[in-house]
């Protein structure tokens, strides 16, 4: 566009090469971690590591799934995970909905500050309290207080998510059936929702990929094996494994995976909802 | 006065917020107001002798404390530098994926990985490609004559903390790069046109329209990561808990350690209210900023 032939050419030359770069920058860990966790340990321990795999081995998965909590861990990531999407959407949903629809009443302004403030309040500031409380509710070492700390802090992006959304449904469609007698909320869950499905994806993605990547409060409100989830659990490998890496790297790929396959699939609404988080908030 | 059905609506409203208000008044708000009054008192788990009203003792011994000055001037290095990087990489992909070429969603789609992975398993695959024995960055760099021999990046003072702001430059630069290239495509056509048929070149056009148009985007984004990274914890407990010899300990660190391993709760909360001080000072003067930008 707007430039001769030749200038064309080297920029697009030139942008190819940019993109090739930032890939292999962007892609080189994955890869040389999946290469690693499926290595025979004498090729991992070499000082010519190379990408080829000489007789591949499934040892290190073997040793992460079946000697150690990998599994246990795994599922109550995925419990602690689901949870907290479930919990923030539905609570985002109505709280999104009042402030697209009710911003006239003060109360309700009132509140989209607060939202905004508590977004901007770091969870590392509020760790000696949130652990106090969670103390004197007795709920250290239950998934509840990682529950409950993890959709406190997703809950005010994925109001504001879902509010950003609602604002884009015409009111028209609401008046007509409430007319014909349909009741506030099941205006919502009958008219927007299916209308803003990609959205709620979208919201669902981002509350899912907070809990599952959450380290800190996992890492200090559990201390038993048994109701740890998968960041602490692996970065605690560090300590157990020493420096077995190929097994390390076998529990990276694992916990890795569901993300990347949940990424693969549903990438257009996650950039969608990134942008909408970012550029409008 | 409102009338009989907008008082059914707002109780219907007010209905409606109340769940997630109850979250921000337990654990935000409460918590929030918990740290400050705790700065006053004296209060630590393994020493009960003391407790009660402390006045600003806490803050004092936290300022006076030997690794202060070096954990704030490291969160001042971690976050500029991070920050800076970040975007740096940001806009460079995001002005090459906005170009007309071929499998674009595809380059987009390996650019967001890496922000799409947990804190935990980036750091420990860089951690394992960066050991000096058997790390193939190491190994490489050897190879290629840069180094004489491998080298312990995380574990020698002077390179522990850059060789994590490294790997959080990677970590979060996609999240710059979404965002830009999402400004960049609402960069008006029209507009690029016409000063190219005034005779603007390629340069000059990216100067003087596109960049100022991404002002305001990358004023948000470069705001919001500065406090995201300066308060970042995972990054750096996971990859060198702080050391050597705090060499790459911030401020959030600092925190963890008189909460969690000296349980000087007192003392934690301190440092966390002085943390919040600094960006709330920071908020302040951003909004300033940005209102009387938008006024001149």
């Amino acid at each position: 566009m707007l430039m001769s032939r030749r200038k064309q050419r080297f920029f697009k030359l030139l942008t190819y090469a940019v993109l090739l770069g930032f890939s292999v920058y962007c892609l080189l860990p994955f890869l040389w971690m999946f290469v690693t966790s499926i290595k025979p340990t004498d090729q991992i321990r070499t000082l010519n590591p190379s990408f080829w795999v000489d007789k591949p081995t499934w040892k290190h998965f073997d040793n992460v799934l079946n000697g150690s909590a990998f599994l246990t861990f795994f599922k109550n990531s995925l419990f602690v995970a689901l949870a907290t999407t479930v919990a923030s959407l539905i609570i985002s949903i109505f709280a999104g909905y009042a402030l697209s629809r009710y911003v006239r009443f003060k109360g309700v302004k009132l509140f989209s500050v607060a939202m905004l403030l508590s977004q901007m309040i770091p969870g590392v500031l509020l760790l000696i309290p949130l652990y106090l409380v969670m103390k004197n509710l007795s709920l250290i070492n239950t998934y509840a207080s990682l529950i409950l700390a993890y959709t406190t802090f997703t809950v005010p992006l994925c109001t504001f998510m879902m509010k950003s959304f609602f604002d884009t449904i015409a009111y028209e469609m609401e008046e007509s059936a409430e007319i014909d007698g349909c009741s506030r909320i099941g205006i919502i869950f009958r008219i927007l929702l299916p209308v803003s499905l990609p959205s709620l994806v979208a919201t669902s993605l981002f509350a899912f990929l907070n809990a599952w990547n959450e380290f800190m409060f996992g890492f200090v409100f559990i201390n038993d094996e048994a109701h740890r989830t998968l960041t602490p659990g692996i970065s605690l490998f560090k300590g157990l494994y020493q420096t077995d890496w190929g097994s390390m790297m076998a529990a990276s790929v694992l916990s890795v995976l569901p993300i990347v396959i949940i990424f693969v699939f549903l990438q257009r609404f996650l950039i969608e909802g990134m942008t909408a988080g970012s550029v409008k908030g | 006065m409102l009338t009989l059905r907008e008082k059914k609506i707002r109780r219907l409203a007010i209905g409606f917020i109340v769940p997630a208000l109850l979250f921000f008044l337990l654990l935000n708000a409460f918590p929030l107001v918990q740290v400050l009054w705790d700065s006053f008192q004296f209060k630590n788990l393994l020493n009960n002798a003391l407790s009660g009203f402390s006045g600003l003792s806490n803050y004092a011994e936290v300022v006076k404390n030997e690794y202060f000055g070096t954990a704030l001037k490291n969160t001042v290095v971690w976050t500029v530098l991070s920050v800076a990087g970040e975007y740096a990489l940001g806009i460079v992909s995001a002005i090459a994926l906005n170009q007309q070429i071929k499998g674009r969603t595809f380059f987009r789609g390996i650019i967001i990985i890496p922000w799409v992975v947990p804190i935990v398993i980036a750091g420990m695959t860089w951690t394992w490609m960066l050991t000096p024995d058997y790390g193939i960055l190491n190994l490489w760099m050897v190879k290629l004559g840069i180094l004489d021999e491998p080298y312990y990046w995380l574990g020698e003072l002077n390179t522990a903390l850059l060789t994590v702001v490294f790997v959080n430059i990677w970590r979060s630069f996609p999240f710059f790069t979404i965002s830009l290239l999402a400004a960049l495509q609402s960069v008006s056509k029209d507009i690029l046109e016409a000063a190219a048929i005034d005779g603007a070149g390629v340069r000059r056009r990216f100067w003087h329209i596109v960049l100022p148009q991404l002002k305001t985007v990358s004023l948000t984004m470069i705001f919001i990561h500065i406090i995201w990274t300066a308060i970042n914890f995972d990054f750096i407990w996971v990859m060198t808990e702080g050391g050597p010899l705090h060499s790459s300990e911030t401020l959030p660190i600092m925190i963890y350690r008189y909460a969690m391993q000296e349980y000087n709760f007192g003392n934690a909360s301190a440092l966390a209210s002085m943390m919040l001080g600094f960006m709330i000072s920071g908020f302040i003067l951003y909004y300033y900023f940005s209102v009387r930008k938008n006024r001149g």
